[in-house]
């Protein structure tokens, strides 16, 4: 290896290092400021808490035994619900794209029910669904679900024309197009998709965890506002931001493993 | 001559909301087993709507067009690899598509890989190939699965001068060596004659064809030696002349 290439890779690591020093530091004076501003009396310590109240509320909570089973329940409606609507959302995007013309036909109600509020179909699902976990996981799956069969579907429509072409000049079935070129042609939507379901099942989660539940993040955080106990609204919040982070760089790693000659 | 492909009286026209467009009207064409033809004419003539007639890719004509059953495979301006396979996995999947991964095919293709010196790449992916590198693996694939006729759209196009006379000159090789039969599209007349045993020239559209002309050198060794011939001035003003006349 010459010199200069030597130079160059060190000039590579040096900025990753440099942009994750200011990642920390950028964190680290966000916590002081906010733990300063609340112990001067600059913002009220009651609404927005403080770093070091969160800190003793979470100690709190692991001590009763309630911290993870807050994280757990929350995470498993999560997973539950992210598994469901991508592979529901995959499913009906090959149907879709099998069959076009029942795709034009359904459009205009797909894009409805895309831009309609499902938060409003929140007393329907409890009335149908009763006051327990199943409800929380079908509210996510009708938020996530539209978007993953627009997205997947959409991902399936940029197969270039001149793939499909050779495909078909090589006497390819149907069957060979979708599984050799179509799908395979999709893995960055795909995986994109998943990005985009794995915030909307978030959404989904945490509104049907107020709508109704006795456990979970979105619980606690609907807890602490009636109690007028902000400390856990607070850690409610940190406590998503966190998971949110993640799942989200979860599915990078994943993107870089299945993308890696693309 | 036994006859790979008689054409008769073919005819096409196209549908669009605009309204209907003749392409092609009243083809008749016989194309003969081993040989090369070049199909040239002013751009959107219909040349490549021809191709995929023949093929039996577009299948709404009038006329007949009479083929045994021969197989055949194309070549496309775009190379058309997919880029989450190997170079190998590229070059295989007619065979793969097909069904027919035999022994003898296989050894065909590293036969073909070896000579096209594209054997040490066997495990890359295409993105680390070049362009006329890419177009030689698109050959491979074509060649893989044992065509009778290859057709040939425009496929060197896309690349810079002097990768297209590398690349012409191996098709151009590996299609006499193998005597097999094609049909190549093309803008360039250079190409044309020195591809080819036979030049059709179509008018515009709606495409009938203006002229056959028969292409005989003495030394077919390869594009190079075609083109230092005395005659292919005289081909070339033949054609130009044909192609002239449709202004």
């Amino acid at each position: 290896m010459s010199n200069e290439q030597k130079q160059y890779l060190k000039k590579l690591k040096n900025t990753k290092i440099k942009i994750l020093f200011w990642q920390i530091l950028l964190i680290i004076i966000f916590i002081f400021l906010w733990e300063l501003l609340v112990n001067i009396g600059v913002i009220s310590s009651f609404i927005f808490s403080s770093p070091s109240r969160i800190f003793k509320t979470i100690i709190e909570l692991i001590n009763n035994n309630n911290f993870f089973i807050h994280i757990f329940i929350t995470l498993k409606e999560v997973l539950i619900a992210f598994i469901l609507g991508i592979s529901l959302g995959f499913l009906i995007a090959i149907i879709l794209y099998q069959f076009k013309l029942f795709a034009r036909i359904i459009d205009p109600y797909l894009t409805m029910l895309n831009s309609l509020p499902k938060v409003a179909l929140g007393p329907l699902i409890i009335i149908v669904c009763g006051a327990n976990s199943k409800s929380i996981i079908l509210m996510a799956l009708l938020i996530n679900l539209i978007v993953s069969i627009i997205t997947i579907y959409n991902g399936f429509l940029t197969t270039p024309s001149y793939q499909l072409k050779l495909f078909k000049s090589l006497n390819a079935s149907k069957l060979q197009i979708l599984t050799h070129l179509v799908i395979p042609n999709s893995y960055q939507t795909i995986i994109a998709s998943f990005k985009l379901c794995v915030a909307q099942t978030l959404v989904g989660v945490i509104m049907g965890e107020f709508l109704v539940s006795k456990q979970g993040i979105g619980y606690l955080i609907v807890y602490g506002k009636q109690v007028f106990n902000l400390n856990y609204v607070m850690t409610g919040i940190i406590l998503l931001a966190l998971i949110s982070y993640l799942l989200y760089k979860l599915i990078v790693i994943l993107e870089k493993k299945l993308l890696k000659h693309i | 001559m036994n006859n790979l492909i008689k054409i008769q009286e073919l005819t096409k026209n196209y549908h669009t909301k605009e309204g209907e467009i003749n392409a092609l009207f009243n083809i008749n064409l016989d194309i003969e087993k081993g040989k090369i033809i070049s199909l040239v004419g002013p751009s959107g003539c219909g040349k490549s709507t021809l191709l995929s007639l023949i093929s039996g890719l577009d299948e709404d004509y009038s006329g007949c067009i009479l083929k045994d059953k021969i197989k055949t495979a194309y070549m496309l301006q775009n190379d058309a690899l997919l880029p989450w396979l190997t170079i190998y996995e590229n070059a295989t999947l007619g065979l793969k598509l097909q069904k027919n991964i035999t022994k003898e095919r296989l050894e065909y293709v590293d036969y073909l890989l070896k000579l096209y010196n594209l054997q040490e790449f066997k495990d890359n992916y295409p993105k680390s190939l070049s362009g006329g590198m890419k177009q030689r693996v698109a050959l491979i694939r074509t060649l893989a699965i044992n065509p009778d006729l290859l057709l040939l759209d425009e496929p060197f196009s896309a690349l810079d001068q002097q990768t297209r006379l590398l690349i012409s000159d191996d098709v151009y090789k590996i299609l006499r060596k193998e005597g097999k039969s094609a049909i190549l599209v093309t803008h360039n007349i250079e190409e044309a004659i020195t591809f080819s045993d036979q030049v059709i020239v179509l008018s515009k559209r709606p495409a009938t064809i203006k002229n056959i002309i028969d292409i005989k050198f003495k030394n077919n060794d390869s594009i190079f030696t075609r083109r230092r011939d005395n005659q292919y001035e005289e081909y070339f003003d033949l054609i130009w002349k044909d192609l002239d006349m449709n202004e």
